[in-house]
């Protein structure tokens, strides 16, 4: 990058089903309160807002005019970004690429999405060509449960494991205190949770969040003068996936596919060849048990087909060697405008060792975080303690 | 909190848009082969050889346009599916489809991308497996409209079972 950038601040809502207390520019101000507080910053030192959520979730277009007042951009520049279910990290992206480039020494990056005002499946629908399998559209449900089908099929994993992955979520989500599912479950409830489309049972599955995270980024010098513990982002890649293909859920695929481009790309930038090794902390973006599985194997955390095997063996666990999703995950909070961004915060939580209930018992020096969304393409950061 | 939260109001609001989408060249001929031919059309790409559906003008690979137009077997393989236990409805209808139903992915013979489509059968695990070889259900000749639900639903081939295991 032409010039560092840091992460100096942060901050989110509490999430939940339902937030009917507040409207959508009071609970993102929330975060916005939190990250400048964090930031010991006011909202006139900030140089620039970006706002970011899903389309048309809450019924308006635009939402970056209808906020202008709660995010703080009113008179300032910036830009609304909507990239699907990565939108949250595409817009930390943004913000880390509008201060590397020289042109802003700060930017505010704001995501959220009050899920209860609209009807995600319905909007979720015209994600799909209107020509081509729109009838079958309309819930992220069938599409991870094919993935689980085809899973378990090709690599032989059961129920069991995705169960595994359904406890770990929410016992560590029980752990932070913004989460939204803090479920003390086991993997019997999981096992007997409701089939909402096989082989994905209800605990297999994220919430419909309401929620924010707001993050404030900067040069190096002012993340020098003004932060004690300023967390670097290091390294950056978007992929795209091809239309109309089987995608991630053709787990046997040999086609560069999306998840294992961009792991690949971000991996040659940083010199990374072990990346279980060289990373002390993973947040991934998994709607579905399923999806994180598969990412343990498009990562390369383990051999392909091998994903199972590193939940049943505890790998992934909160005090395991790789630790994935202490925050809880995408299945324990899915607002989902702003679940990429917390991916991102989350893990600079860890790195500050600001994680609370929820911080991995190791030392946190380096963090991967992964975005997915729309029709099939990942967002991946990666975060440093240091700058060598 | 909760009596605060009562004094509260929010406003329900439907929003109901009208769209009109062009299906362009490849597409036409795709939708008009399938509903005067019962023909299922694809196309290859001259450098990668992947035939791929639905038709599309340049292969997202390769960057070359694609122009070789493949006839596809009506039989394939299901390579994914779900029973779905929820009443999703069918953006396309308005209406929801009757739960519990299966879908899944097939690949036809000849084609390297799949179909995403309902699949008529009984909805119970010992029914429906990945690899079973399934065939395409059109709407008879005279009914056919023009879109892809004249496509009405995959079909499990007879004579066979679910494999052990």
């Amino acid at each position: 990058m032409k010039r560092n950038v840091a992460i100096i601040g942060g901050g989110q809502t509490y999430h939940a089903a339902r937030r009917h207390d507040v409207n959508q520019v009071e609970m993102t101000n929330e975060a916005i309160r939190r990250a400048l507080d964090d930031a010991q910053m006011r909202i006139d030192e900030i140089d620039a807002v970006l706002v970011s959520n899903m389309e048309f979730f809450e019924g308006t277009h635009m939402t970056d005019c209808w906020m202008a007042d709660g995010s703080g951009a009113y008179g300032k520049p910036g830009i609304k970004i909507t990239t699907g279910g990565t939108v949250g990290a595409t817009t930390v992206c943004v913000g880390a690429h509008y201060v590397a480039s020289g042109l802003f020494d700060n930017v505010l990056c704001v995501a959220f999405e009050k899920q209860e005002e609209g009807d995600t499946g319905a909007i979720l629908s015209s994600v799909a060509h209107p020509l081509w399998g729109r009838s079958l559209a309309g819930a992220a449900v069938g599409y991870f449960a094919m993935m689980g089908s085809s899973y378990m099929a090709a690599w032989g994993a059961k129920e069991e494991h995705s169960a595994m992955v359904a406890v770990k979520a929410r016992q560590n989500a029980r752990k932070n205190k913004y989460a939204h599912l803090k479920l003390d479950i086991t993997i019997e409830d999981a096992l007997n949770s409701r089939m909402l489309a096989w082989p994905i049972r209800m605990l297999d599955m994220c919430p419909a969040s309401n929620g924010a995270c707001a993050m404030i980024l900067a040069d190096e010098k002012t993340a020098k003068d003004r932060c004690k513990k300023p967390v670097w982002i290091r390294a950056m890649e978007t992929a795209h996936n091809e239309q109309f293909e089987l995608d991630w859920r053709d787990v046997k695929t040999k086609r560069p596919i999306f998840s294992k481009v961009c792991a690949s790309r971000i991996y040659k930038k940083l010199g990374v060849s072990d990346p279980a090794k060289y990373f002390d902390v993973f947040e991934v973006y998994e709607p579905a048990t399923w999806a994180e599985l598969v990412w343990y194997e498009d990562l390369g955390l383990c051999k392909p087909g091998e994903g199972f095997k590193l939940i049943e063996k505890g790998m992934t666990n909160i005090d395991g060697p790789i630790p994935v999703n202490p925050s809880g995950g995408v299945l324990s909070t899915n607002c989902i405008g702003a679940s990429a961004m917390l991916r991102v915060w989350e893990a600079a939580l860890q790195i500050r060792g600001d994680a609370g209930g929820h911080q991995v018992p190791k030392d946190v020096n380096r963090a991967l975080t992964t975005a997915y969304g729309g029709t099939n393409w990942a967002v991946m950061t990666a975060l440093s303690k240091t700058l060598d | 909190m909760t009596k605060k939260e009562k004094e509260l109001i929010s406003i329900p609001i439907t929003v109901n848009v009208p769209y009109r989408f062009a299906a362009g060249k490849y597409m036409t001929k795709f939708l008009m082969e399938l509903k005067n031919n019962g023909k299922i059309l694809a196309i290859k790409c001259p450098k990668c050889g992947r035939v791929q559906l639905p038709p599309r003008v340049v292969c997202a690979q390769c960057h070359v346009k694609n122009d070789e137009w493949v006839e596809l077997s009506h039989e394939g393989t299901l390579v994914a599916f779900t029973i779905m236990y929820l009443p999703l409805t069918d953006p396309t209808t308005g209406k929801p489809h009757k739960p519990p139903f299966v879908y899944g992915s097939v690949r036809l013979d000849g084609a390297t991308s799949v179909l995403d489509h309902l699949v008529n059968i009984e909805p119970t695990m010992d029914k429906v497996w990945v690899g079973m070889r399934c065939k395409v259900v059109l709407r008879p000749q005279k009914d056919r409209i023009g879109d892809l639900s004249d496509i009405r639903c995959l079909e499990p081939l007879p004579g066979q079972k679910k494999p052990r295991g």
